[in-house]
């Protein structure tokens, strides 16, 4: 029944993100003028340069793409959803749905890194895992966020106020564990940084599931 | 006497917070050994050093012995001193003794005393490095090496010394127990914010944003406290230290719960998501606590192997004064907030 509710939900959001293609494909044009004019401006780019610029361009593609979830959404639109929804089951509609939004985001511009710089990656495994579990947690933060801060009049940049102090701990973790993969230095403690992530992202949305519905009901 | 009996607190606060500002700048600091210039020996051989001295009297004290102090806590006293002033001495042992049992060929690590009847004793660690004599000599004369228990102590009202901190320890009482007090305001006011969110009573908020608003107060004068001590100790205003960085982040966190306030103009809605926005910031804040330290090591004292207070360095009389420092700096914070509280309370009451 819960789950019926779920796939209905992010059907509505997917035929919502249908009808209004601009938003997600903007911050695709986004991410690509960005990977090219860095790319072009750099030229080659190696080890924790490469590292910190994915996280750098993710983490703006990112704010691009989620903060606009509860944002765009109009009284009207906020009334509709308020008397047929959850505000639990919403949150974690809208979470998993930018998180596949964010991931696709996140596989191009490996692809792009990968086709400008000409070097693939040294370890994809733990890449793509520290990767999987950083970007959950930025969209969990991003998505409480720009729940926040719908309410305000000066939504855009507030989502971006609250949001970047707080996804330090997360960017942190991510950056070490990419490093690790890229073989730029060994740590050993790789097992702990991944449970510590974990940890984090568990933390950040037993929170949310807390607090929407106080954020939701006015 | 109504007066005194609801707000005892307060006279209590400055009290302490006189009693700190004394007491942590009038008590002097215990003597100690800053330099010693001879730094090999060998067994056997003469050996003379010159020892710098810190806050110590060499003049004027009675029976100054100097001791070399092996690992085994074996003593060697120094058989002829000359005092240059009251904080440099000169000291030669000839020769030391042939029989200093150096096993390995690196030599052994020993520490210098100095001891005095004024002063008690003071020493440096690991301060010279004796080596075994090339070619060992037949005729062993055996030396009778002194125990540690022969060495008197003096306690005085003094704080440790420690070494390169020096004076600069006594921001232990400024700029750590403000950090302290930081810590127990904001988890004050995440208990009224989480007042607030139960009972929706407006004044919960107000006194979680009037206690927020003076933690961040502390957050930035434990900052400027940090940054001047920093300067004198590592010689920069701002290093890339990553508590330093841990404490911008922090403070940038906190910063964004005043934006997030000033932007939403119900009272109500204000307070609801600012409470929540609240409570987040504190969990992140504690991610942030327990994740940065063990990402890279720190040159905070306590941190990386450097000096610091810790259990067995921070005596009785550093606690005398930095207990107290915690409570009176929590204390005033109070004041402060419930003195921004009123405010609040009477600009919103229309």
């Amino acid at each position: 029944m819960v789950l019926n509710r779920f796939i209905h939900i992010i059907k509505k959001e997917w035929t919502l993100e249908f009808r209004e293609k601009y938003g997600f494909l903007s911050s695709l044009l986004y991410l690509i003028a960005v990977c090219f004019v860095i790319f072009k401006v750099f030229g080659k780019l190696e080890g924790p340069t490469r590292m910190g610029l994915f996280w750098l361009i993710f983490l703006f593609t990112a704010i691009n793409i989620v903060s606009a979830s509860f944002n765009v959404q109009t009284i009207r639109r906020k009334l509709y959803y308020y008397q047929l929804y959850d505000p639990v089951e919403l949150l974690i509609a809208k979470i998993a749905f930018n998180y596949l939004k964010l991931f696709l985001a996140g596989c191009l511009l490996v692809a792009l890194m990968i086709l400008f710089g000409g070097e693939s990656l040294k370890g994809p495994g733990l890449f793509l895992q520290s990767f999987a579990i950083v970007a959950f947690g930025i969209c969990i933060l991003l998505c409480v966020v720009s729940a926040i801060s719908s309410f305000s009049d000066k939504q855009a940049s507030l989502v971006s106020i609250l949001s970047l102090p707080m996804m330090i701990p997360l960017l942190l973790l991510g950056m070490r564990l990419s490093l690790i993969s890229e073989r730029f230095f060994s740590d050993s403690a790789t097992g702990t940084y991944v449970l510590m992530l974990i940890g984090i992202d568990l933390l950040l949305m037993s929170l949310a599931v807390l607090f929407i519905p106080l954020i939701w009901k006015s | 006497m109504n007066i005194i009996k609801t707000n005892w607190w307060k006279i209590a606060s400055v009290i302490l917070m006189l009693y700190v500002l004394v007491a942590g700048f009038k008590i002097p600091l215990q003597p100690g050994i800053i330099e010693v210039t001879g730094t090999r020996a060998v067994a056997g051989s003469e050996f003379a050093t010159g020892i710098r001295t810190y806050n110590s009297r060499l003049l004027s004290a009675d029976n100054i012995k100097v001791w070399l102090w092996l690992p085994d806590d074996k003593l060697i006293i120094a058989d002829s001193l000359e005092l240059v002033n009251d904080t440099y001495l000169n000291a030669s042992f000839n020769p030391l003794p042939a029989d200093i049992p150096v096993e390995t060929s690196r030599g052994i690590m020993a520490s210098i005393m100095i001891e005095n009847d004024q002063e008690g004793h003071y020493f440096f660690r690991n301060a010279v490095n004796i080596k075994a004599p090339e070619q060992i000599d037949s005729l062993v004369n055996s030396y009778s090496y002194a125990g540690l228990d022969e060495i008197n102590t003096v306690t005085k009202l003094a704080f440790p010394f420690q070494h390169i901190l020096y004076e600069t320890s006594r921001n232990t009482y400024f700029h750590v127990a403000i950090w302290m007090a930081m810590f127990a305001l904001l988890i004050l006011s995440c208990y009224h914010s989480i007042i607030y969110l139960r009972s929706k009573d407006i004044n919960a908020d107000y006194k979680a944003s009037s206690v927020t608003t003076i933690a961040i107060v502390f957050g930035i004068a434990g900052l400027l406290t940090g940054s001047m001590w920093a300067k004198y100790t590592w010689g920069a205003y701002w290093t890339d230290d990553i508590k330093l960085n841990m404490t911008a982040v922090a403070l940038l966190i906190y910063m964004a719960y005043w934006v997030l306030r000033a932007s939403v103009s119900d009272p109500d809605v204000r307070a609801r998501l600012s409470s929540v926005y609240n409570l987040f910031a504190f969990a992140s804040l504690m991610v942030l606590v327990m994740v940065i330290p063990r990402l890279t090591d720190s040159l905070h004292p306590g941190n990386g192997g450097n000096p610091a207070f810790s259990s067995y360095d921070m005596d009785n009389t550093m606690r005398m004064v930095f207990y107290p420092a915690i409570i009176a700096y929590f204390l005033i914070g109070l004041w402060m907030a419930q003195l921004s509280y009123r405010i609040k309370k009477l600009s919103y009451q229309d």
